[in-house]
């Protein structure tokens, strides 16, 4: 059987690291993150010093969020094959990875907004910075969903030779649990669990970043299995 | 083994048959270690930031309740061991006190939640909150998510109740190997709940103890 456009969506989830990685990061800046804790005229100064590689990177980042849409749609697909007629977990998986594009695609076009006119008053400018930084860590739920179904649908995979390892469940459990703390950051604006804090920020970033790591090259002995049984 | 079982249950007995038996299926090991990761970072973070305010930690830390924090270990230890009986139990020939052992760790658990959650009500009725000060937002956190992880567990202990009752109703032994495939499941769960007890043990020293 042909595998060619599974290969293609599960090589969009390296093309969405790599652009997100070159956008956010390398371009916009964005890691570190600006600190929750600095005063208006500080964070509008970012904006101004930095207005051409907000928007540039912001471009490109709003860009890359689309391509975990092919991504998700493939392990889906795999999950489809364990649960077989009534997928539930599979739609699951579908509508928060759906979601999960929106939570990728709306803080870049927040953050270019406050790069479109960096002369305007800096509170203003700050609002939207919050309003980015906030949407962008603090929606860990529908990657929540996602991971958690996966990690469902690993479990009750009866197969002789299954689509995942059970490993894989409790993995994407943990990964679940973990993007969590991101949900504390609107009490604290130092400290590990702000915006930029280790526990709320850096951690649950890693992890998501680990977790596509992890799940490639899982997935393309997936769609090997598959067309080798076909 | 037999050469005749089909390959998901040959699977399960290779794992439950190794040499250096491990606990449970291997894969819960990836959570428990993984979780028990993170908790280790959690209390890093904690000592460090502990170490850059000593006086404010000493004195939020007298206003906790110790005897809360010691009841509360008291419970959760005695669910611990009532879960090793348990599963003592069913490695037995023949399965009789495990369900009664479950429903005491059940018990237990669900003692500790009540504890948990007059501690709470308490603090937060004195009007300290997670936004109060740095030791209470650790507080908050650290025993918040250790206690998401107490609900998991008993909802997981519940499961563990029902398949003992169900093995102690047949009269399944393994013996005959039919539990087999539920031992697997059964230290998995056991395992899981030794870990939240574990946790435990190290948040009550840290947060209500350590000087």
């Amino acid at each position: 059987m042909d595998t060619k456009a599974q290969l293609f969506c599960a090589w969009c989830g390296v093309g969405f690291l790599v652009l997100f990685s070159v956008g956010w990061w390398f371009i916009a800046g964005y890691i570190p993150p600006i600190s929750p804790a600095l005063g208006a005229s500080e964070v509008a100064a970012v904006y101004q010093q930095n207005t051409g590689f907000i928007r540039l990177g912001m471009a490109i980042t709003m860009f890359s969020a689309a391509l975990s849409a092919p991504w998700v749609a493939v392990i889906a697909v795999q999950l489809k094959r364990i649960e077989g007629e009534f997928p539930a977990l599979t739609y699951s998986l579908l509508v928060a990875g759906a979601v999960g594009v929106v939570v990728l695609v709306v803080p870049p076009m927040v953050w270019t907004t406050a790069a479109f006119r960096p002369e305007r008053d800096a509170e203003l400018i700050m609002l939207l910075n919050d309003f980015a930084w906030l949407f962008f860590v603090m929606t860990f739920s529908p990657f929540f969903i996602q991971n958690l179904v996966i990690g469902l649908a690993v479990f009750i995979d009866k197969a002789e030779s299954p689509v995942f390892p059970r490993w894989v469940g409790y993995f994407n459990i943990w990964v679940a649990i973990l993007l969590i703390p991101g949900g504390l950051i609107t009490f604290f604006k130092t400290g590990p669990f702000a915006w930029d804090g280790i526990l709320a920020f850096w951690l649950p970033l890693l992890v998501f970043f680990g977790w596509f790591v992890v799940m490639f090259p899982l997935l393309l002995k997936a769609i090997k299995q598959q067309e080798q049984a076909a | 083994m037999n050469a005749t079982v089909s390959g998901e249950s040959a699977l399960v007995q290779t794992e439950y048959h190794t040499k250096i038996h491990v606990p449970g299926e291997v894969g819960i090991w990836v959570f428990i270690f993984g979780d028990m990761l993170i908790f280790g970072v959690f209390f890093i973070v904690f000592i460090f930031y502990r170490g850059l305010n000593p006086e404010l930690f000493l004195q939020s830390q007298a206003m906790l309740n110790q005897n809360y924090g010691a009841i509360n270990t008291l419970f959760l230890l005695a669910s611990s061991w009532f879960v090793a009986m348990a599963v003592e139990d069913m490695r037995s020939k023949q399965v009789r006190l495990a369900p009664v052992f479950f429903a005491l760790a059940i018990f237990c658990g669900a003692g500790f939640g009540m504890v948990k959650i007059i501690e709470y009500s308490e603090k937060i009725n004195a009007g300290i909150t997670i936004t109060s000060n740095d030791f209470f937002m650790y507080y908050y956190i650290f025993t918040g998510l250790h206690f998401l992880h107490v609900l998991i567990g008993m909802g997981v202990l519940v499961f563990l109740w029902l398949k003992a009752r169900a093995a102690a109703k047949n009269k399944m032994t393994r013996a005959g190997d039919i539990i087999e495939k539920d031992m697997v499941l059964i230290e998995s769960g056991a395992s899981y709940w030794h870990m939240v007890d574990l946790l435990w043990i190290v948040l009550f020293p840290l947060l209500y103890l350590i000087k």
